[in-house]
C-alpha cells in the first residue's frame, strides 16, 4: 500500500520498538519463503500494523534469532512465523500487484513500464496468493476496478472514491469468525482505508495537478495549481479527525493484543502525527523510516 | 455471570478509591457521546453494561448492605443515536434510520422528487452513518442555507464542524504532547550533553 499507518517513533518504549522491528523481520521472512526475494522489496508499514490488528488476544508471540537477507552474516529477533504472518505476507503480494498492475495502465510513460516490469515479476508470487487467498484476490481487484471506472469518469467525490478503497481494507477482516470482532475491526480497517486514501490525495495533490493525473480533492474544490487553500485544509482535517475518531472508537472495543502498547501509538499518535505532515507538506521530508537495520 | 473484578480490569484487593477509579476511567472510554452515530454503538452500550453491573455489584458486596445503583449515573443516554423524529416530509426515511436501515433509507430518498432542507439533512444522516463525512458535511450545510432557523439541521452541522470526539488514554492526548520535532531537538541535545554512543 502506502505505508503511512507507521508510529510514532520517539515515543516508542525501547522494547516496543525491538518489537516491531522483529514483527516486520517476521513477515519480511514470510514474503520471502512464500513467495520468493522480489517479494520482500514491496512490504510496508501498513501490512505490520495488519498483522498486529488482526493477532487474537491469547496468541502468544514467540521469538527466535534469524539471518536477515540484507545482512546475512548478522542473526537478529524475528519474531516466529505462523499462519497469521503468512496471511498478512499473501495479502500484501494480491494488493501490491494490483497497484502495480493498475499503474502500469494509469502513470506516465516511465513509471508505468516501471510498474509494468514489477508485476510482470511478481507474477509467480501473485498467482499462489490469489490461490490460497481468492476471496480476498477477488475483492481488491473488483474495489479497485471500480475505482478505476470513478477515475475515468473524473467522479468529484471524495467520499465515493475512498469509499472504494476503505470496503477493500476493510475486507481483510472478513475471514474473521467471531461477528462482533469481524465488525470492530473491518470498521476499524474501513477508516483506515479512507485515512489512507484521502491523506493520500493531498499528499500528491501537486504532483496530480501537474501531471493532470485523477485526484478527487482537485476536483471537488477546483484546485489546479496543485495548492489547498486554508478552508480546504480544514475541511479535509475535519474530515480525517472523524475518520480517525471512528479508528479510535473500535480500538477501544477491541481485547488488548500482545501488541497493544504498539497499536495504541500508531493509532493515538502516528496517524495524527502523518495527518499533520501530509498538510505540512512535510511528509516527503522528515525522515521517519524506522532504520531498520540489522 | 463475569468476575466484576476482571470486568474492571482490578485485583480483588483493590482499594475502593481504585475501584472507583478504574470504573471511571472505562466509563469514560464506553461513553455514548465517543459512539454518537457509530455502527459499533450496540457493542460500546453492551460494555457500559458489564462495567455499571460489576461496579454495583462490587459497592454492594463491600457496603454489605443493599445498595442502589451508584453506576447508573453513566450510560443512561444510550437512546440509538439522535432519534430521528418531528414534523416530517419522510417518515418511512426517518423510520429506516432509527432501525439503523441505512441502505433502505438511502434508497427512499434517491427515489424521492420533493429534495427540500428536510431531504438534504436525511441524506447527511446517511452519509454520516456510513462514514462519509465529506458528503454528510455538505449536506447538512445545504440543510442549513436552505432553512436557517431548524434547529435540528443547525444542531447536526454542529456536532459535524466540532470533529465528533473518541477516547484517547491518559498520556495519549494529541494537544498535551510534543511535536515530533521538539522531541528530537531534545533528543539530539541529550545525545551533545552524555558522551555515550
Amino acid at each position: 500500500m502506502f505505508g503511512y499507518v507507521r508510529p510514532l517513533k520517539p515515543e516508542l518504549k525501547v522494547l516496543e520498538y525491538e518489537q516491531y522491528k522483529a514483527c516486520y523481520c517476521a513477515l519480511c521472512h514470510c514474503l520471502g519463503e512464500c513467495y520468493g526475494l522480489f517479494s520482500r522489496a514491496f512490504l510496508s508499514y501498513d501490512f505490520v500494523f495488519l498483522a498486529m490488528l488482526l493477532w487474537e488476544d491469547s496468541r502468544p508471540v514467540e521469538y527466535k534469532r534469524e539471518a536477515c537477507v540484507t545482512n546475512p552474516f548478522k542473526k537478529c529477533p524475528s519474531c516466529t512465523r505462523n499462519e497469521l504472518f503468512e496471511l498478512c505476507a499473501g495479502y500484501s503480494v494480491i494488493l501490491t500487484y494490483w497497484k502495480l498492475r493498475d499503474s502500469a495502465s494509469d502513470d506516465a510513460f516511465g513509471k508505468a513500464a516501471a510498474s509494468g516490469v514489477s508485476a510482470a515479476l511478481l507474477k509467480g508470487a501473485y498467482r499462489k496468493a490469489a490461490g490460497r487467498y481468492a476471496e480476498f484476490d477477488e475483492l481488491v481487484r473488483a474495489n479497485l476496478d471500480e475505482l478505476a471506472a470513478l477515475e475515468s469518469a473524473n467522479e468529484p467525490s471524495i467520499d465515493k472514491a475512498a469509499d472504494r478503497f476503505a470496503a477493500l481494507l476493510a475486507g481483510a477482516a472478513a475471514h474473521i469468525k467471531d461477528e462482533a470482532r469481524s465488525r470492530v475491526i473491518s470498521q476499524l480497517l474501513y477508516h483506515t482505508g479512507r485515512w489512507i486514501y484521502i491523506s493520500d490525495a493531498v499528499n500528491d495533490i501537486k504532483k496530480d495537478c501537474e501531471r493532470q493525473n485523477y485526484n478527487p480533492i482537485a476536483l471537488k474544490f477546483g484546485i489546479t495549481d496543485g495548492v489547498l487553500s486554508e478552508n480546504t485544509a480544514a475541511e479535509l482535517k475535519l474530515t480525517l479527525t472523524h475518520s480517525l475518531n471512528d479508528i479510535s472508537a473500535a480500538f477501544s472495543l477491541m481485547p488488548e493484543n500482545p501488541w497493544h502498547g504498539i497499536l495504541k501509538n500508531i493509532i493515538y499518535l502516528g496517524m495524527p502525527e502523518v495527518t499533520r505532515q501530509v498538510f505540512a507538506g512535510e511528509y516527503e521530508d522528515i525522515d521517519y523510516r524506522l532504520h531498520i537495520k540489522k | 455471570m463475569k468476575d466484576p473484578y476482571s470486568v474492571l480490569g482490578v485485583s480483588p484487593n483493590a482499594s475502593d478509591e481504585d475501584i472507583k477509579k478504574a470504573y471511571r476511567e472505562l466509563a469514560r472510554k464506553y461513553h455514548p457521546d465517543n459512539y454518537h452515530d457509530n455502527p459499533l454503538a450496540d457493542l460500546a452500550q453492551e460494555k457500559m453494561k458489564d462495567i455499571n453491573e460489576a461496579y454495583d455489584a462490587i459497592t454492594k458486596q463491600r457496603s454489605g448492605t443493599s445498595y442502589s445503583g451508584a453506576g447508573g449515573a453513566y450510560g443512561s443516554s444510550y437512546s440509538g443515536g439522535s432519534g430521528y423524529s418531528g414534523h416530517t416530509d419522510f417518515a418511512a426515511v426517518r423510520d429506516a434510520l432509527n432501525r439503523g436501515d441505512i441502505s433502505r433509507a438511502e434508497q427512499l430518498l434517491d427515489s424521492a422528487s420533493n429534495r427540500n432542507a428536510e431531504w438534504h439533512f436525511l441524506m447527511g444522516s446517511v452519509y454520516y452513518r456510513k462514514g462519509w463525512y465529506n458528503e454528510a458535511h455538505d449536506m447538512y450545510r445545504r440543510a442549513v442555507s436552505m432553512d436557517p432557523g431548524n434547529a435540528e439541521y443547525l444542531q447536526a452541522l454542529n456536532y459535524m464542524e466540532r470533529g465528533g470526539q473518541a477516547y484517547r488514554p491518559a498520556g495519549y492526548n494529541q494537544s498535551a504532547g510534543l511535536d515530533a520535532c521538539a522531541i528530537c531537538s531534545i533528543l539530539m541535545c541529550m545525545k551533545m550533553c552524555c558522551n555515550c554512543r
